[in-house]
């Protein structure tokens, strides 16, 4: 070989070194994952705690690796318990993160819950920051503590959760001021606004209460009008926007959603119709025995069996299986055991009166955000020729005979006149709730709508 | 024997029986060892067994056309590896991305690898097509391998292309949106090619299993056969292009049709152009070992390079693909975003014409400019106009590009570069 080819010796030496030592930095930081600081000093710790020798070896053989929680069914994989490791070990209640013990999780099980369903974050990351969900390109970042209460949302009604008090008061504040007038939820609302039903996945809760408080200084041009909420009324409602992530929950996690109560058992009462054939208050039908004080005829196990199957225990009983869940039962049980209370009996819907009814009726479609409590009026709406605001609906009585006001509110506005034609147009509308509001409910609405002309006034034209 | 212990552990292997029965002809001592070395291995046999000094110059092709089948080797490993943990699945994909990222050992690394060599491909063959361009190697005899070559070239890009969708994340979902409309917009054709492509009218599952189908299989295979053509065309059309090459040889080529009516020898049939006709002997050396280390030197330089990058630099990986919520703007992939540009104009003349045309030109350009003055030298003054025109035609093609890639922001309007990416989310 001729000597001229010495040169490239030293080449093949360097060029070989170079891709030896990339490899070995590729090699080391792959070995190196930040998850296994955080696994040693479990060991260690486990290795410090351990009373016997027995217990000693078995924490010094305990490998390194990555532990996971496959949760197939809600399509997520959860690592999180490769670092926090001692979850459900409460001897390590108080320890610092990433090593405390997490309470209050008999309900909802690791293994088959995970973590991510109710912190959010990023289940698949091994990495602080990647598994936390505070990198670029992950939108779903862990919930700050005090809002992960947003999450019981996702699957359970917020209002039948007794474990999430600031939850149930944000779905009465949202329903209170009226928010569904113009988004809807859960496919009831109006249109003037968007939808909220995935609000949650999409906005941070500082996003919202800046939203709330002051639309147009994070969504310019937005005509929504800026809402008043004192601090715990806006900690709650954020709580529940935050709640409202669109996710649906299958299978298992589905049939867990009803948490028993009595309130749970009044709507399931109201929606199945029961009172098409039993009768509370001397209301109702009478194909089935009155309901008043079936509480002290019947025990509650016996209850919870008649509703899981009628057959069962009364053979030969008229009343079909509605096929309701252990839950379901218990919640319609517990309901019935409380009818003695009248109060109860009489918020029915199907017990109330027109008026009532109607009064309800405005509150569940929202009409109070932009036309006020009581229709009072007062909300803004620039620009409008109404006095730049929305229209009270106090002596509605006055100016429309009520088909003439049903068919108002089922046809809606979509032009509003402005004050000055130059300016840009009035931002909120009154939209058509044909479709979306119930014949049956429109009758209500007008009646309850007729109601609030004051009394004795009629005399004063 | 005063060599070092490697080499004669080596040497030792070699001449066992075992190794005699691999090797042949082990580490070649003499000049007529080192012919055989080349003659008689499979990998080494691709290439003549002397090579001109020429050829050997760095400056005469700057190994570009090695460089890019060293990356084409590279993306062929690292996609393998690949392959043993992505699923084509639209439920799936984005989730065996961060699997590679967060949990498969030197998962991350091989990924980059992929992604920075695919990319490092894309630049480097169309550097080789300009190479060979502004050193007129195009021309006769060699008409029909600069047509494997543009191929070769669209080939690299319908690779890059069709891997780009495969993360399955919003950068992977746009860019190929905006990509496959690029192509719609092709007359009578258009819409039909896109719903081939796409086997729908809109990026979905369908969409997803055709681009890796011809990611993994159909693209590769045939790129691979058409590289084998193409080094096996560079021998038989007389080597590398140089500027002293004989009037006679392009006859040679031409005149391979024997006649008929007389029987031929082996040796007879295999005539025409070696890389020895016409040569000085002096001009020349044995490959082994001037041209085979200069190859795994080179080859060395490359896997660095691209583990260098891979090392330091993550490949790109967004949010998970979302059909209703585009980013704005969705931008096809750099080598694109000049046809993207383009098309911002007038999606016929930026979308169909010009990138049609160009293509046109370049499977035609050897037929078309026929002269053979200036042949294997750089920029030579006989072929200033063609030299010319394809410089203007590839600045023009890069200021397009730079302009799509940073000057470009929300609804395509001028932007200052490097902005931060606007706010995720639109109306609430």
């Amino acid at each position: 070989m001729d000597g001229s080819m010495r040169k490239f010796y030293g080449g093949f030496t360097a060029l070989g070194l170079l891709v030896g030592v990339l490899v070995i930095v590729a090699y080391y930081r792959d070995q190196h994952r930040e998850w296994m600081i955080y696994q040693r000093r479990y060991l260690q710790e486990e290795v410090r705690r351990a009373a016997t020798p027995p217990q000693r070896v078995l924490a010094e053989r305990t490998p390194i690796q990555i532990r996971q929680i496959l949760l197939p069914e809600l399509g997520r994989v959860d690592r999180c318990t490769t670092c926090h490791l001692a979850v459900e070990d409460p001897s390590y209640g108080g320890y610092p993160q990433p090593l405390a013990y997490h309470p209050l999780h008999d309900q909802h099980p690791f293994d088959r819950f995970g973590c991510t369903i109710c912190h959010r974050g990023q289940g698949r990351a091994t990495t602080v920051a990647a598994a936390h969900g505070h990198v670029p390109h992950w939108d779903a970042p862990m919930l700050p503590l005090k809002y992960t209460e947003a999450s019981c949302g996702q699957c359970h009604q917020a209002a039948d959760n007794p474990a999430a008090p600031a939850l149930a008061r944000g779905e009465q504040v949202f329903e209170a001021s009226g928010c569904r007038g113009c988004h809807k939820l859960g496919g009831v609302g109006g249109v003037v606004g968007p939808d909220l039903d995935k609000v949650g996945a999409r906005r941070s809760p500082e996003w919202l209460k800046a939203h709330f408080l002051a639309p147009a200084t994070v969504t310019p041009g937005s005509g929504m009008p800026p809402q008043k909420f004192s601090a715990p009324d806006l900690e709650a409602i954020t709580l529940f926007m935050l709640s409202q992530t669109g996710e649906t929950v299958p299978g298992f996690y589905a049939s867990m959603k009803v948490i028993p109560s009595a309130a749970v058992g009044r709507r399931l009462f109201q929606q199945k119709g029961c009172i098409g054939c039993h009768s509370l208050n001397g209301q109702g039908g009478k194909i089935g025995p009155a309901l008043d004080d079936v509480g002290l005829r019947r025990s509650p196990e016996w209850m919870v069996a008649h509703f899981r199957d009628p057959q069962a225990v009364s053979p030969g009983t008229v009343m079909p299986r509605f096929g309701f869940t252990e839950g379901e039962a218990r919640a319609l049980t517990d309901f019935l055991l409380h009818l003695r209370d009248q109060q109860v009996a009489l918020s029915l819907p199907s017990l109330m009166g027109p008026v009532e009814r109607g009064r309800e009726v405005f509150r569940t479609y929202g009409c109070i955000g932009c036309h006020g409590p009581d229709g009072k009026g007062g909300v803004p709406n620039p620009n409008a020729k109404t006095a730049e605001q929305v229209p009270a609906l106090t002596y509605v009585a006055d100016g429309y005979t009520k088909a003439e006001l049903a068919k108002r509110i089922l046809g809606g506005q979509r032009d509003i006149t402005p004050l000055d034609p130059k300016r840009p147009p009035p931002p909120l509308y009154m939209p058509a709730w044909g479709g979306i509001i119930k014949e049956a409910e429109v009758d209500d609405l007008v009646a309850y709508l007729f109601s609030l002309k004051p009394k004795g006034e009629d005399l004063g034209f | 024997m005063n060599a070092p212990l490697p080499k004669r552990l080596w040497q030792w292997f070699v001449r066992s029986r075992v190794g005699r029965s691999v090797f042949r002809v082990g580490l070649p001592e003499s000049n007529l060892e080192r012919s055989q070395a080349m003659v008689s291995s499979f990998l080494l046999h691709l290439q003549p067994a002397k090579v001109s000094r020429h050829a050997l110059k760095a400056g005469t092709t700057l190994g570009l056309g090695l460089i890019s089948l060293y990356l084409f080797l590279i993306l062929i490993g690292t996609g393998l590896l690949l392959m043993f943990y992505y699923v084509p699945s639209t439920d799936r994909a984005y989730d065996a991305m961060k699997d590679l990222q967060f949990v498969v050992s030197a998962g991350l690394v091989v990924r980059n690898m992929h992604r920075w060599a695919a990319h490092l491909m894309v630049l480097f063959v169309l550097l080789h097509l300009c190479r060979v361009f502004f050193t007129g190697a195009y021309k006769r005899p060699r008409e029909f391998n600069w047509l494997i070559g543009t191929a070769l070239f669209l080939l690299t890009l319908g690779l890059s292309f069709t891997g780009y969708l495969l993360p399955w994340d919003q950068l992977a979902f746009w860019a190929i949106t905006v990509g496959t409309n690029i192509a719609g917009y092709a007359p009578v054709v258009g819409p039909r090619l896109k719903f081939l492509l796409l086997g729908g009218n809109v990026v979905g599952q369908e969409a997803l299993i055709r681009f890796y189908a011809l990611h993994v299989i159909v693209l590769p295979a045939v790129a691979g056969l058409l590289v084998a053509i193409h080094l096996w065309r560079v021998r038989k059309d007389g080597g590398l292009s140089r500027p002293d090459e004989p009037a006679d040889l392009v006859e040679q080529v031409e005149q391979s049709r024997l006649p008929t009516n007389k029987t031929y020898g082996l040796m007879e049939l295999a005539r025409g152009t070696t890389p020895l006709v016409g040569r000085n002997p002096e001009d020349d050396v044995f490959s082994w070992p001037h041209l085979v280390f200069r190859e795994v030197l080179l080859f060395l330089a490359v896997v660095a390079v691209v583990m260098f990058l891979a090392v330091f630099w993550n490949a790109p990986l967004e949010q998970v693909a979302n059909p209703v919520h585009p980013p704005n703007p969705a931008k096809a992939p750099w080598y694109f975003l000049g046809l993207q540009e383009l098309v911002s104009y007038s999606a016929f003349w930026g979308g169909v014409v010009v990138p049609g045309l160009l293509v046109a030109v370049l499977v035609l350009l050897p037929y078309l400019d026929r002269g053979r003055a200036g042949v294997g030298r750089w920029f030579a003054r006989e072929r200033v106009v063609a030299n010319t025109v394809f410089a203007l035609c590839l600045a023009a093609a890069i200021v397009l590009t730079v302009i799509g890639s940073l000057f470009r922001g929300p609804n395509w309007s001028w932007q200052v570069p490097w902005q931060p990416p606007p706010a995720a989310g639109g109306e609430p």
